[in-house]
């Protein structure tokens, strides 16, 4: 079973008096536990792909079905439960939360909206969500400026995994880390899947990156899917224009990878 | 630096402070010191102030203390200034978010009352709800709030409409929270300290229009109000000037007051972001 089967999707947007198609008729899936990146130039239109599926934007054209049901047909309280499976993590964790939050206060919210836990049980699984992502419990009183962007990126994880979804879109989420942080995040996201076998939808530019922990890859330019298929192969061997373009200005392929 | 440190260096904000905790302790103290009904007659009329020490400021046509109802009157300006600017306040930021964060038409229709309200002089409004629903204590706070929830409301919606761009609105809705508690709980708190910025002008032209009613006759009948007191003392203006000056002085001060003081922790906390 496919869990997120996106067909002829498209969006498009007004510049000054021509319109311009950010997503232009885009059909890809997603199985379960599976990894599909998403790679293309500045603008080629991946993060308008992601803010479609989870449905923050709506798209002009085109059909979403997600865990077998028509994900575009849900409106108000159906669409605000369905959201529990199907989760983000952005890419600047410090923009991705309200400014006057605590590190308990992110991780209560999903649990309390989808009632997930009584409000007795809450302060349990907020450490538990902690430890599960490589967090120790005494953050939870924290403010969410406080601590560092590596362990913001860990509460953002564990936020997006508070509702046990099937899947979640990463938009860039580990561009904006350092190196060595970098890894450690990558390492627990592909722990994540191996255990609970979340699906990720994998927005990247690092080509090195998505070798390392996608089993597909899509290149976009300027909407449209330029090529796609197994990670390693289209990376290994482009043969879109896009594709040879992107590999040659990565900097250093890096084979090895976690 | 400390927050209050960093207010007690501006010599503004020092000054505004002593004139609003004189004006607080008045409102706090007026039924201590003044017990009893501060209309009673309490002497002969018109005596000028300073002849008498226990009627200090003299009284007026009726024989009534002038400092007793000074007292009495700090509490009514304090007490109307302060609910109508937060019922202005109130009103204002969730008319503003709500029309920020919906957008579409429920924005273009709480802009269009909006913009209707504020095309009417706030005086006017007032003056004219005043005298349809009879002057009381309860109705000149809503009369004076009538006027004053614009500008609040536009500057909540500016805010908000930049706000609910963000990020983390993003997160919320993709954890599933109501649109609701998006606006109330996570877009309204980030959006109130220029909304908050703007009381100390509000509460202080509270106050004023507050004074301007009761001058007009249409304050509360039952309360003793520095307005009402000026028009008292404006009949007999060439021989007791001073029963129209010293209410006089007196709002002028807590205006002030009110208005530097406010301009004062506006001052300190924008300091404060400004460093952090
Ligand atoms: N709200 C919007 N209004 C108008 N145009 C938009 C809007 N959002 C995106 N676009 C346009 O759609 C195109 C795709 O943008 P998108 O953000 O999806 O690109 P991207 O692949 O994520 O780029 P990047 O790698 O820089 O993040 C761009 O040309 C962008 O200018
Ligand atoms: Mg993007």
């Amino acid at each position: 079973m496919t869990l997120l089967a996106v067909s002829n999707l498209t969006k498009r947007y007004r510049r000054g008096n021509k319109t311009i198609a950010a997503v232009d008729d885009v059909s890809f899936h997603i199985d379960p536990g599976e990894t599909l990146a998403l790679a293309g130039p500045s603008g080629s239109g991946k993060s308008t792909i992601a803010r479609l599926a989870l449905r923050l934007i709506e798209p002009d054209d085109g059909r979403i079905d997600f865990e077998g049901g028509d994900f575009l047909a849900l409106s108000g309280a159906a669409l605000r439960a369905r959201r529990a499976r199907l989760q983000m993590v952005f890419q600047d964790p410090l923009a991705a939360f309200n400014p006057r939050a605590t590190v308990a206060r992110v991780l209560d919210d999903p649990l309390r909206i989808h009632g997930i836990a009584s409000r007795g049980e809450r302060p349990r699984r907020i450490a538990a969500l902690l430890e599960r992502v490589g967090l120790t419990a005494d953050l939870a009183p924290r403010a969410i400026h406080e601590i560092s962007g590596g362990q913001r990126q860990r509460v953002a994880i564990a936020r997006a995994i508070a509702t046990k979804p099937s899947l979640i879109v990463l938009d860039e989420a580990v561009s904006a880390l350092d190196v060595s942080v970098r890894g450690e995040i990558l390492e627990l996201l592909l722990d994540l899947q191996r255990q609970e076998k979340i699906a990720y939808l994998f927005i990247s530019h690092d080509l090195g990156v998505i070798r390392s922990v996608a089993h597909r890859v899509i290149l976009l330019d300027a909407g449209r899917i330029a090529e796609n298929g197994d990670a390693r192969t289209v990376i290994d061997a482009p043969q879109s224009a896009i594709g040879k373009a992107l590999v040659a200005a990565a900097p250093r392929l890096n084979r090895t990878g976690p | 630096m400390s927050p209050l440190r960093r207010f007690l260096r501006t010599p503004e904000a020092v000054a505004g402070a002593i004139l609003l905790a004189a004006l607080i302790a008045m409102a706090l103290s007026a039924s201590l010191l003044f017990p009893g009904d501060p209309q009673a007659i309490t002497g002969p009329a018109l005596l000028p102030p300073f002849q008498d020490w226990s009627l200090p400021l003299g009284t007026d046509r009726l024989g009534r203390d002038v400092l007793a109802e000074l007292f009495h009157g700090a509490r009514t300006s304090l007490a109307v200034g302060l609910a109508a600017a937060a019922a202005a306040l109130v009103v204002g930021a969730v008319v503003g978010t709500l029309a920020g964060f919906a957008g579409g038409l429920v924005d273009e229709v709480l802009m269009r009352i909006t913009d209707a309200f504020q095309t009417v002089p706030s005086f006017l409004l007032a003056l004219a709800f005043v005298s349809v629903v009879g002057p009381s204590l309860g109705v000149v706070v809503i009369a004076i709030a009538l006027g004053t929830w614009t500008g609040p409301a536009r500057v909540a919606r500016a805010e908000v409409l930049s706000i609910r761009e963000r990020d983390y609105v993003a997160g919320a809705r993709v954890i599933g929270m109501h649109p609701l508690a998006i606006a109330f709980r996570e877009v309204l708190p980030n959006a109130l300290p220029p909304v908050l910025a703007m009381s100390s002008v509000i509460v202080a032209a509270a106050i004023l229009t507050e004074a301007a009613l009761s001058f007009l006759g249409l304050g509360d009948p039952n309360r003793v109000t520095w307005g009402g007191m000026i028009a008292e003392g404006r009949a007999v203006l060439r021989t007791a000037p001073f029963l129209s000056i010293v209410p006089g002085i007196a709002l002028v001060l807590t205006v002030l007051g009110v208005y530097l003081a406010g301009e004062g922790i506006v001052e300190t906390t924008a300091v404060r972001r400004g460093l952090s």
